[in-house]
């Protein structure tokens, strides 16, 4: 449990607007470590998805380093050029977002296999077999071959779920996974993810505006303006 | 672009073929003959779509409208192939789409001959907007290996996003994502663009952007159906089909009273009586009393004051989707004038009169509609012909 896997150092992210510099992330220092179920709660405007974009390398940093240790073997994530980003990501990190991005078109099943095709990790016949035992994960299996539109929001999220599993990552990041989900199934996505950390030994990073769900994580933290408040800061704070 | 998407190579071999049907309208690209689909439930059986029949031609941009529950969606999922019918038949782009025909082909027919495009963007987040552009075209396996991302990028220009294309779509903002969306649908090429609530996320500014490229499409012939809420919208489209309780709403009722509500359109669809009149024949005559309420579904009539010594004078023709008659249903009394068919025959749509004038009661703003055209008219009489309100 105590094997860091993500390491924030210093991180800065600045943004050029007409109006001036506009200061998104303010020297972040955070540790993550394996099988963390660790979640980054804030107002919007925060900065939550824009340090999520700092830990799987979609956006560019100002100052600082991200180093991911995936598989023992850590990556400076800002030193790879744009194509080793994207393969690296491919097999190491899973997203999921607040809207599920599953192609309307393709099976719950052909959603899963696609992501698999494209980073050639299984071959097609494996990729198949390998995508039902992830919607059994999910509990989706018996929709396995319907088409998006037919399952419910709950359900879509469970597949995007399985489909981030589907290079098996170590590290998944959710971008408010449960924003457009009732609480009841919200409930459902937080069991999984628990799930996932707790017995699959995955480390999941979740940020959420909502900040009833602290208690649901295995850690939490606070981002107030581009600032990582400590724990004990964020719970000083609140008895004030 | 990372190299394990370029070298990706499809599984199967696409077999898109289905079995044409030799009598299918040869304009229609859409055609649905008595499409009924019924859901059951744990409180029963419920039905959906009660007997749809309907025409969309090759080139048309059509609005689909209907309060949530009338049935759209499900007649989107019956038009794409995603659900079945219960009964009757889907003929798109002269396929039977539902007879004789596995899932995986119709999904590979459907790759090949369909665009979509969701409310909702669903672009593959870990790929770049070019990426995920040139998924369909991996998928169903077109267009020559090299040449996908020429094309893509071509797509990507055509919507304005070719700055972006190396982006991924969480770095732009989300009509452009939804841009990036469209692009995806028109990858292979397809005749017919089917976009459920395409701007029902976007902000006026973006939902115009995605209009116009739609106007653009259709422009270039292609075909476009889209589900919206957004009355800014139906009113760019040729035409705008109403769903009501899983029935279609005659055109010309809704186009002639769009006052009207919903329900009661679909009465006087229920209730409307056909009837064609043959070039200058007489439809309502001077003094006779007036039984029914009259909508012009094709063609021209001619509203003609009889003046002395047998000369008349032309107030107003009206033409498709306008009506008549109703000067004497809501004010009483006989006709003011004569109404005859124009120089081609005219096909109208009648409503008895009973039951226009209990609709009437329920729709006090239609009332107000027709109150206004009915004084047009009036005016226009009273120029023509000083005597005709002395009476």
């Amino acid at each position: 449990m105590n094997t860091p896997i993500v390491e924030l150092k210093n991180v800065s992210k600045t943004y050029s607007t007409a109006a001036g510099d506009f200061p998104a992330l303010r020297n972040i220092n955070l540790t993550v470590h394996l099988g963390e179920f660790l979640g980054i709660v804030g107002k919007s405007g925060a900065g939550k998805s824009t340090l999520l974009n700092m830990i799987n390398g979609v956006d560019e940093l100002t100052e600082g380093e991200v180093i991911v240790s995936s598989g023992g073997k850590p990556v400076s994530v800002h030193n790879l050029t744009e194509d080793e980003k994207a393969q690296w990501r491919g097999k190491t990190m899973g997203v999921v977002y607040q809207s599920f991005q599953l192609l309307p078109m393709l099976t719950l099943v052909e959603n899963i296999t696609l992501v698999m095709d494209l980073a050639e990790n299984f071959k097609p016949r494996e990729s198949r077999e390998k995508a039902l035992e992830l919607l059994r994960l999910v509990e989706i299996e018996e929709h396995a071959d319907k088409l998006p539109s037919f399952i419910s929001g709950g359900q879509q999220q469970r597949v995007a779920i399985a489909r981030a599993l589907a290079n098996d990552p170590d590290i998944l990041v959710a971008d408010e996974p449960t924003g457009s989900l009732d609480s009841i199934t919200a409930d459902h996505v937080f069991e999984l993810f628990s799930r996932l950390a707790a017995e699959r030994g995955k480390t999941i990073i979740m940020v959420t505006h909502d900040m009833g769900l602290k208690s649901r994580f295995t850690r939490h933290c606070t981002l107030v303006d581009g600032e990582l408040m400590s724990e004990s800061h964020t719970h000083r704070k609140g008895k004030q | 672009m990372s190299s394990s998407t370029r070298q990706r190579t499809p599984r199967t071999k696409p077999k898109a073929d289905l079995q044409r049907v030799h009598d299918a309208s040869p304009e229609a690209i859409i055609e649905l003959r008595g499409v009924v689909k019924k859901f059951s439930n744990a409180a029963g059986e419920f039905t959906v779509l009660k007997g749809v029949d309907l025409e969309i031609n090759r080139g048309e941009f059509v609005s689909i409208v209907g309060k949530s529950g009338s049935g759209k969606s499900t007649l989107l999922n019956m038009i794409t192939g995603i659900d079945h019918p219960s009964d009757g038949r889907v003929i798109v782009n002269h396929n039977d789409i539902y007879t004789g025909v596995s899932e995986s082909q119709r999904s590979k027919w459907r790759g090949k001959n369909l665009g979509i495009v969701f409310q909702f963007f669903q672009l593959l987040p870990m790929l770049t907007l070019l990426e995920n552009v040139m998924l369909p075209m991996d998928y169903v396996d077109m267009y020559n290996f090299d040449l996908r991302p020429v094309r893509a990028l071509e797509l990507l220009e055509m919507v304005g996003l070719e700055k972006f294309a190396n982006k991924l779509p969480v770095l732009v903002s989300t009509g452009q994502q939804q841009l990036a969306a469209i692009a995806r649908a028109m990858a292979c090429d397809p005749p017919l663009l089917i976009a459920d609530e395409p701007t029902g996320n976007l902000d006026t500014r973006s939902a115009d952007a995605v209009i116009r490229i739609f106007e653009q499409f259709v422009q270039q012939g292609k075909t476009i159906v889209m589900v919206t809420h957004d009355p800014s919208l139906t009113s760019r489209t040729d035409r705008n089909i109403i769903l009501s309780d899983g029935e279609l709403i005659n055109e010309t009722i809704s186009r002639s009273l769009p006052q009207l509500r919903h329900r009661h359109m679909l009465e006087f669809t229920k209730l409307a009586e056909r009837h064609t009149f043959q070039p200058h024949e007489t439809i309502i005559s001077h003094d006779d009393s007036v039984n029914h309420f009259f909508m012009i579904k094709e063609g021209q009539v001619e509203v003609v004051l009889q003046k002395k010594r047998s000369q008349e004078t032309i107030v107003s023709q009206l033409g498709k989707n306008e009506f008549f008659g109703e000067i004497e249903l809501l004010r009483g009394g006989t006709s003011i004038a004569n109404v005859r068919a124009g120089t081609k025959p005219v096909e109208v749509l009648m409503i008895p009169r009973d039951d226009f004038k209990r609709v009437m009661d329920e729709s006090p703003v239609t009332v107000e509609a027709i109150g206004k055209t009915v004084q047009k008219r009036l005016d226009e009489h009273r120029m023509a012909d000083p005597r005709s309100l002395k009476r």
